[in-house]
């Protein structure tokens, strides 16, 4: 399936095409667009305005696809909060990784185009989310 | 001679009631710094970050029965520019004075609890940072002011 998002992507887009890829469509394509009527018919957008995997309700695109999907993963959610705070900064979680990943992203999005972006990021989310189910099982952070 | 910046407008009206999406739309453009240019139109300096802020707050105000868009603008002289800068930085400044002067207050103080002072200060700090678009002399002041009391506390814990 093709999938489609804004070009320029940054946190909430690479975490939502990690999800897609691993949770939702392992075949995924991703096409980046710089206007909406940009986007081909054939793709769901994502994170664009006016789509369901948007923003909703104080929400960020991450969250409306856990809720669309219904990937109620507690290791999913716990990432959720991550990229949420990371994205809109709303002080709604306590997640003090969020500005670490913030910084990262905006500085690899300095030195590589999206494609690329989609391609690094995806060993680090599939880091976070191991490092976070451990935190879960343990119930502490793992060393 | 220095380029007129581009600006990023979302124009918008909300229904009177009900008041809570008003309030929570009013709070996160307040958390972002925006230049109110008047009735429903707010300004903040363009870019990525911002753009995208301003869009998904149009999106909340559609979904919460209002109207909204957005515009890329340029003022249309110099003069106006200065004006809307000066004004959002007099809104920074306030903001780091007050932070500064608590953390004096704190620092005179020096009781050990004033430690959660110290770390509510730095998240404060952080919070003004990101939506100072014209950085002021006061964000050093106001910078050192917080590490001041963070020796402060230093010794008052050794």
């Amino acid at each position: 399936m093709r999938w489609a998002t804004r070009s320029g992507i940054h946190v909430d887009r690479t975490a939502c095409a990690w999800l897609i890829r691993r949770f939702i469509d392992p075949e995924a394509e991703f096409v980046f667009v710089d206007d909406p009527d940009e986007v081909p018919k054939d793709a769901t957008p994502f994170d664009m305005r006016g789509v369901e995997l948007g923003h909703h309700g104080g929400e960020c695109s991450f969250e409306a696809a856990l809720r669309r999907y219904r990937l109620d993963d507690p290791v999913l959610w716990d990432i959720a909060r991550i990229v949420h705070e990371a994205d809109l900064e709303d002080e709604r979680y306590d997640a003090p990784e969020a500005r670490g990943l913030d910084v990262l992203l905006r500085g690899l999005s300095m030195i590589r185009d999206d494609q690329e972006l989609l391609r690094l990021t995806g060993p680090l989310y599939d880091g976070l989310y191991e490092y976070r189910k451990r935190a879960t099982m343990l119930g502490r952070e793992p060393s | 001679m220095v380029e007129i910046g581009r600006w990023v407008l979302l124009a918008y009206r909300l229904p009177r009631e009900p008041s809570a999406p008003r309030l929570a739309i009013w709070r996160k453009l307040k958390g972002l710094g925006v230049a109110q240019l008047g009735d429903g139109l707010v300004a903040l300096p363009l870019d990525s970050r911002n753009r995208e802020q301003l869009e998904w707050l149009a999106d909340e105000a559609i979904e919460a029965g209002g109207q909204a868009s957005i515009w890329i603008s340029k003022p249309a002289t110099h003069a106006q520019e200065r004006d809307l800068a000066a004004t959002l930085q007099g809104e920074i400044v306030s903001q780091y004075r007050a932070v500064a002067a608590e953390a004096r207050a704190a620092a005179a103080d020096g009781r050990r609890r004033h430690r959660r002072t110290l770390a509510r200060l730095r998240r404060e700090l952080g919070r003004i940072r990101r939506r100072d678009y014209f950085p002021p002399p006061e964000r050093e002041e106001a910078k050192r002011a917080v590490e001041a009391l963070a020796e402060r506390l230093g010794e008052v814990a050794a």
